[in-house]
């Protein structure tokens, strides 16, 4: 009977409607597919089903009308904290409405704390969660277990990977406040033998032994990504005295080390960024080191952030790029991830491009004023639509009768 | 020689006490100039500067000197109004998986006070306090389940035996500033038990109950509001569809008004299934206002039907309450209901807890638990809040610098 009903729907001989959800008339940006430009995204099923001009909306179950907006792929936090970090935040509520449809964890647990990640958060989500696992075995738990090098075991570390690596992507090493090359060598240690790059929070003080010169060009490999890079206390990126970018920054990047933003409390500040971006320093990722804290004064979602780089001249098909595309690939999760391609999993952001007068905040609680802000305003994660602050998707009470939960 | 020692010490302290006082006036730490006060529990409307020193409100009168002030904020594009409450809320509690950290959904929406309704009870209150309560910039209170797991599925919440009158009661006793009452929820049998037993440890705890019930035959509705439910107790999701408040013709059934005349409270508690425009539209219509207006914020609602107190707030604005009443029903009302009168309020001498709220105006869609839209023509939003005297939210960096004019800093400039 259903084999009957099927060849009739391929047949054409039902009229079907082919498509689940059609949003419709956005300016959809999808680097990866080089498309910036008028568009409709259907979606069946919880796949991207066809990107084109002009599907027609009788095609589909539910059509939104996006015009006006910004459609792009789901966007990629590739530095969030979500467990076992003291300021971890819960998803969902903090991504999925900012139009973040995968955050990556970055270093809240470690080889022994990853299954209870796994169980009490990641498969609670409707985010998806992916893990950067910290070189620590017991993760972020504070300053006394994350200065233990006796516990960055590289060996369980790239087990423990070898086990999930469905959702474990890479290594990270973070507030070591001891001297030396310890936790940076054991994290790359541990990404030579899973096959994962390794990303760096890594504070060079007086006495650390550690240089911004040879952590970059000797100690991390390509494809090895340094965050917070917009701070002054991790990288030297600027020389303090000619306000040019550091050589060895440029170098680096040619090496293929990238650099990611990590927004936070503590790592954006606009003296920094205002003098890399005029040199053409720009973020390969944006990402927020979105926290219990950074949330309250800096707000540094994901369009916050993208709003923070067009603020400095960055357009906003690059910052999309860099908050889709780029960590995508910089995780390995490309083209898997970060792009609208038919068959794609339908992970998508509806986003406005507002004007006004708007503040954006740095580390040190300094403001600096843009007259464009980028926001979100609905977010399809896995095909349906989960978040929707003006509810386009959904019918006006006074003509939907005695209604139940409208799908 | 320890005479005069003494002598000089005295007149130093009279220096330093008395002497500045009579010469130069105090210093406030920040002053919110010139916004709209909306006040109602002192009946103010309109045009004042509030000046705030340590965590308290020192005055609220027209025309304070900024140059008195450490901080000036800005407030004449915005509302000014006691911080929120929200008496219906879950945050994290032990027990319920929820999922919500308090700061980032609270104090981000101007609410300085949230009211943990029953996530846990007296087996697992404390772990709550010990692992939220206590952490959280947000003041939160509690309403302490008579289930003495909490809110832990239905299993547990179906066990009348779950239900110790008086062990709910002991619980509230040792922990009086906290616990504001009882809360019975999600009881499936068809009986009384649940409510019955939460008004006993109500009494037991000098207390009120908020309930979450609906009809099954054998217990109704007008029952629990004419009957069971004393003065002063709170009906939560009143505007459910489950909730038999309206009859065919759309009319609010004549038991709504005489339990509202007994003393029986309506409160929203928006949640994911708990507010619809077909029901909240009639009813607001013939007059039946809520008395409180709050969340039920969670996991769920806080995704589609964007159930935190801003938005919550602007839905009824949109229905056709004025900003006066809905700034009351979110103040000044649950900080009565809840038996804490010293909240919810600008007065002079009280903790400096305070909204400042923009009203925006432009064309916004709102959608309620059935996923049903409206569109409005206003919309609150928060800018900035203030709790025990600090400003902890700011999106538009009122009390902020910018950076060009900030000096050097970092170790760049």
């Amino acid at each position: 009977m259903s084999r009957v009903l099927l060849f009739l729907l391929l047949a054409g001989v039902l009229p079907a409607q082919t498509y689940d959800l059609l949003l419709q008339g956005g300016h959809v940006i999808d680097p990866a597919n080089q498309i910036d430009r008028v568009m409709d995204v259907a979606i069946s099923g919880n796949k991207i089903a066809r990107v084109a001009e002009h599907i027609p909306s009788q095609d589909a179950r539910k059509t939104v009308d996006v015009s006006g907006l910004y459609v792009t792929p789901g966007l990629i936090d590739l530095h969030a904290h979500v467990f076992g970090y003291e300021g971890s935040l819960f998803p969902d509520d903090t991504s999925l409405v900012a139009g973040t449809t995968t955050v990556v964890d970055a270093g809240g647990s470690g080889w022994r704390t990853f299954d209870e990640f796994r169980r009490t958060i990641i498969t609670k989500s409707q985010t998806r969660v992916l893990v950067l696992i910290n070189i620590v075995g017991w993760g972020m738990k504070g300053p006394r277990y994350e200065n233990d090098t006796n516990d960055m075991d590289s060996t369980a570390t790239a087990n423990k990977i070898k086990q999930n690596r469905d959702v474990i992507v890479g290594i990270k090493t973070a507030h070591f406040g001891g001297t030396g090359w310890t936790a940076i060598d054991r994290a790359v240690a541990a990404g030579r033998m899973a096959d994962v790059p390794i990303m760096v929070d890594d504070h060079i003080f007086t006495n650390s032994g550690r240089t911004t010169r040879e952590k970059l060009l000797d100690h991390l490999r390509p494809g090895d990504m340094h965050t917070h890079m917009y701070n002054d206390r991790q990288v030297e990126l600027i020389d303090r005295f000619t306000g040019k970018v550091q050589s060895y920054m440029w170098e680096a990047r040619r090496r293929g080390v990238l650099f990611d933003m990590g927004h936070g409390a503590g790592s954006f500040l606009w003296p920094v960024a205002t003098k890399a971006m005029a040199q053409g320093f720009a973020p390969d990722t944006i990402s927020t080191d979105l926290h219990g804290e950074s949330i309250m004064m800096q707000q540094p979602d994901m369009p916050n952030c993208i709003t923070k780089m067009m603020s400095l001249g960055m357009r906003l098909q690059d910052a999309i790029l860099r908050s889709t595309v780029n960590p995508a690939k910089n995780i390995h999760r490309f083209p898997e991830l970060g792009t609208l391609s038919s068959g794609a999993v339908a992970d998508v952001a509806v986003l406005t491009l507002r004007t006004g007068v708007f503040a954006l905040k740095d580390a040190w609680a300094k403001k600096r004023m843009a007259t464009e802000k980028l926001e979100n305003v609905m977010t399809v994660r896995n095909g349906k639509i989960v978040y929707d602050v003006n509810g386009l998707g959904f019918p006006l009470w006074t003509s939907a009768g005695d209604y139940g939960r409208i799908p | 020689m320890k005479r005069a020692a003494g002598l000089v010490f005295l007149a130093l302290l009279c220096a330093a006490n008395y002497a500045p006082s009579q010469q130069t006036p105090v210093v406030f730490d920040l002053l919110l100039k010139n916004g709209h006060v909306i006040d109602p529990a002192n009946h103010r409307d309109g045009r004042f500067d509030i000046a705030i020193v340590g965590n308290k409100i020192l005055r609220v009168a027209p025309d304070l000197p900024a140059s008195h002030a450490r901080t000036v904020v800005d407030a004449g594009q915005y509302y000014i109004t006691p911080g929120l409450i929200d008496i219906h809320t879950h945050f994290d509690a032990q027990g319920a998986d929820l999922n919500l950290k308090p700061d980032p959904e609270a104090l981000t929406n101007g609410v300085t006070t949230a009211v943990d309704a029953g996530s846990s009870g007296w087996k697992n209150f404390e772990a709550f306090k010990t692992r939220v309560i206590d952490h959280s910039k947000t003041r939160l209170l509690a309403f302490l389940n008579i289930v003495g797991a909490g809110m832990y599925g239905p299993k547990v919440e179906n066990d009348v035996n779950e239900m110790d009158p008086e062990a709910a009661a002991r619980m509230v006793a040792k922990y009086p500033n906290i616990i504001v009452g009882i809360k019975t929820a999600h009881f499936e049998p068809p009986t009384w038990d649940a409510v019955d037993r939460a008004v006993k440890a109500a009494e037991l705890s000098h207390t009120i109950v908020m309930v979450d019930f609906y009809p099954k035959p054998g217990r109704e509705y007008s029952d629990l509001i004419l009957k069971h439910l004393r003065p002063g107790d709170i009906h939560t999701h009143f505007y459910g569809q489950l909730i038999p408040q309206l009859d065919a013709n759309k009319k609010v059934q004549p038991y709504m008004w005489e339990a509202r005349k007994r003393g029986v409270l309506f409160d929203v508690g928006h949640g994911s299934g708990s507010f619809w425009f077909r029901i909240a539209a009639p009813m607001l219509r013939q007059g039946f206002l809520p008395d409180t207006i709050s969340t039920d914020i969670h996991k769920e609602s806080i995704m589609l039907p964007r159930a935190n107190m801003t938005t919550t707030m602007s839905k009824f604005l949109n229905l056709g309450m004025t900003l006066e009443q809905v700034i009351e029903r979110s103040t000044v009302n649950p900080a009565r209901v809840i038996h804490h009168p010293e909240l919810g309020t600008l007065s002079e001498g009280a903790v400096a807890d305070i909204a400042v709220l923009e009203l925006q105006h432009g064309h916004f869609g709102f959608v309620d638990s059935g996923r049903a839209k409206m569109i409005g023509d206003r919309k609150l939003r928060c800018v900035l809040t203030v709790r025990n005297g600090a400003v902890v939210w700011d999106t538009e960096g009122l009390s902020l610098t910018d950076w060009t004019k900030a000096g050097p800093y970092s170790n760049f400039k």
